[in-house]
């Protein structure tokens, strides 16, 4: 945009400057010629009537000398003329005329010899000068009329000043008309940047002002249909995810007063079981495993719904991740193969949500890899820590690892487990909300790993200065006092 | 009889099936669909419990709770359809003692209205006078004072408050605290720790925000002053 403006600028200026350039020299020589032939005819008028009228009416004998010329009074009246020296040639050697006759060309003695008037410019004594000659036929005294021509090289040299102010100032106005120009041609190009740019932050409503019925409205016209469809476009998209996302809630909100029915139901059903005959006993136990199963399902969706809504609220406090994974797994997976670091870890989280994710991976594991041991594991490396569920289970398709943290995604459809297929989607949530990720990769050694990745933002253990991650850069909290939040 | 209960909630399955658990586990139990019907059975015949459901037709379970209280120190325990902090907070400052999250297992319920029971019971055993900073607990009376001035707190509060007191400078986990004061012989929510030592704070700290007579202990628990 930059380089347009430049090469706007400069090609206007250019054009300008080519321009006063071309009529000031123009101009210029056209003055000087005409000033030169004014001077040069009206020189040669008064030499004809010189000529013709002033020498003739002073009954010259022919072949005057000097002596005759002075007598009649004819080379005082030449004196008198102002800015005007007469040279009078009358062909008796006398040096100093040899001298001055010397200075000019050749061309003009042979022109005066032969009876011509003749003129020539020149510089006899050093300023500017027309010289205007002739001679009295048939073969009298030459006469040399030598005019100062200084007025015209001082007219001409002021009409250089002026010409070269008047250039000067036409530049400078030619330089502010072609910014003001390429401002003005360049200023719907600016304000569509600056209505891209707000769609770019996310403002849909930005458009572009049609100032104009040329191309620039043109195309403005249609860059704003253009954000029309896409405001209109993301608009719907977004009323329908809403709507989407206000079904899921409405529905699970709805079934919880029948959940709430059955979960009753179910539970005093259960103590009686006993009391029925063998088929309707294992009627009543399936009955049982599936309202339980259902009422995952619900919390689940509830769950998530709530995620939905933006409607979390985080209480982060310092927790040592360690001794709360340790704890979390004795309840959750006894037999789990736990190792953590003897140093306390410590990051600020919400126990809660940890304990909902850690059960969450740990479930997860146990369900896919049924039968083998599951391992948890803790470790650190600035700014981040790590809770790492490891399994011995089939794996997990490379191509599929991101997908596992969809909602519904089972890696296998066909299997009809007790999971609900919503259990790490809301484990991913919940690290989310915590400022931290969920991550799965393969292992070498077979079997899925999925990592945990938290900010650390106390000092790490054996480390000087507060490592930290980039969610929560407040100071630790020294002393283990605080007030309620 | 184990004891009278009386049970307000709108859907007639859940009524039903809550009310067969709680007679099979020994209680008397009178049943209301709504708010007003029960404030109105409340007001016909002493209980000595209620179980009131947050959405109720009529007057919601939560304006109930405060009628109630008005005139009774009668356990409340509040049927929320949302474990969420809000609601517990919401409840436990109607006046309400405890919460069951729906949808609940009824063996649970009858343990928690054992507990809420059991509580009332114990309160009258073991009369004492005891001091905290500037504050005067008489266990008998159920009464505080600070300046010859009465605090009122709930009896959540009060419990809360007493337990803490008698072992100054110890320090209590929120599960111990669930325990003692809620009766809970289970894993329950801590939050409902945090949330009455919020407001029995709000009601004996000269500045709530910078406790004084109980103290939080990062990651364990609470603890009175000595």
């Amino acid at each position: 945009m930059r380089g347009i403006r430049a090469r706007l600028t400069l090609t206007l200026i250019a054009l300008v400057v080519l321009t006063t350039l071309v009529l000031g020299l123009g101009s210029y020589l056209f003055v000087d010629q005409s000033l030169h032939e004014r001077f040069r005819d009206d020189a040669a008028a008064q030499a004809r009537v010189d000529f013709q009228v002033l020498i003739p009416s002073r009954n010259l004998p022919p072949n005057p000398t000097r002596t005759d010329l002075e007598e009649l009074g004819l080379l005082a009246a030449f004196r008198q003329r102002p800015d005007t020296d007469t040279i009078v040639d009358i062909g008796d050697g006398d040096p100093t005329v040899a001298a001055f006759l010397g200075r000019f060309s050749a061309r003009l003695l042979a022109l005066v010899e032969s009876g011509e008037l003749a003129y020539e410019w020149t510089s006899v004594t050093g300023r500017p000068e027309l010289v205007v000659a002739g001679r009295l036929p048939p073969a009298g005294p030459a006469f040399y009329f030598v005019h100062d021509a200084s007025s015209i090289e001082q007219a001409l040299a002021t009409l250089r000043i002026a010409l070269t102010a008047g250039g000067i100032v036409l530049a400078l106005v030619a330089v502010l008309a072609a910014r003001w120009v390429a401002r003005g041609v360049l200023l719907p190009v600016d304000a569509a940047a600056r209505a891209a740019e707000r769609i770019e932050r996310g403002d849909l409503g930005a458009r572009v002002p049609v100032a104009s019925r040329d191309e620039f409205g043109d195309w403005a016209e249609r860059f704003n249909r253009m954000a029309d469809t896409l405001q209109d476009t993301i608009s719907r998209l977004e009323a329908a995810q809403a709507q989407n996302r206000r079904f899921v809630s409405d529905v699970s909100h709805e079934l919880r007063t029948p959940l709430t029915a059955l979960v009753a139901e179910a539970s005093i059903l259960r103590e009686h079981l006993d009391a029925l005959p063998p088929d309707a006993r294992r009627t009543g136990e399936l009955l049982v495993a599936d309202v339980a199963r259902l009422r995952t399902l619900v919390d689940e969706l509830m769950e998530l719904s709530r995620f939905d809504a933006a409607a979390e609220r985080v209480a982060l406090e310092p927790v040592d991740l360690g001794s709360l994974v340790r704890r979390i797994a004795a309840t959750r997976a006894p037999d789990a193969d736990v190792a953590v670091p003897d140093a306390p870890l410590v990051v600020r989280t919400e126990p809660r949500r940890l304990e909902r994710i850690v059960s969450n991976l740990v479930d997860n594991a146990a369900e896919h890899a049924p039968g083998s041991p599951v391992q948890v594991r803790v470790r650190s490396r600035a700014p981040w820590a790590y809770v790492e569920v490891l399994d011995r289970g089939p794996g997990v398709p490379a191509e599929r690892l991101d997908r596992i943290f969809d909602r519904f995604y089972k890696v296998d459809p066909s299997r009809t487990g007790g999971s609900s297929g919503l259990g790490l989607a809301i484990a991913a949530e919940h690290a989310a909300v915590l400022g931290g990720d969920l991550r799965a990769f393969n292992r070498a050694e077979g079997g899925l790993r999925i990592a945990l990745r938290l900010p650390v933002t106390e000092p790490l253990p054996g480390r000087e200065a507060a490592a930290t991650g980039g969610y929560d850069r407040g100071p630790p909290i020294p002393s283990t006092q605080e007030s309620p939040s | 009889m184990d004891g009278n209960i009386l049970l307000v909630e709108d859907d007639p399955s859940i009524r039903e099936v809550t009310a067969i658990g709680l007679r099979t586990a020994g209680f008397d139990v009178t049943t209301a669909a709504d708010g007003q019907e029960g404030l109105e059975r409340f007001r016909g015949a002493p209980f000595d419990l209620l179980l009131l459901d947050v959405m109720l037709p009529r007057m919601d379970g939560l304006e109930l709770c405060r009628a109630v209280r008005r005139t009774s120190t009668v356990p409340i325990v509040m049927l929320t359809a949302r474990g969420d902090t809000i609601d517990v907070v919401v409840g436990l400052e109607a006046g309400a003692d405890d919460y069951v999250k729906k949808p609940f297992e009824v063996p649970e319920l009858v343990a928690r209205v054992r507990a809420a029971l059991r509580r009332v019971q114990r309160e009258a055993a073991e009369p004492d006078r005891l001091r905290l900073g500037a504050l005067t607990i008489d266990t008998a009376g159920r009464t505080v004072e600070r300046d010859g001035r009465d605090i009122a707190l709930t009896r959540t509060e009060f419990d809360l408050l007493v337990e803490l007191t008698r072992r100054p400078g110890q320090v209590m986990t929120r599960d111990i605290l669930l325990d003692r004061v809620w009766g809970y012989d289970y894993m329950g929510d801590s939050r409902l720790v945090d949330v009455a030592m919020q407001r029995l704070r709000a009601k004996i700290e000269r500045d709530p925000s910078s406790p004084e007579l109980v103290l939080t202990v990062r990651g364990a628990g609470y603890k009175s002053v000595r």
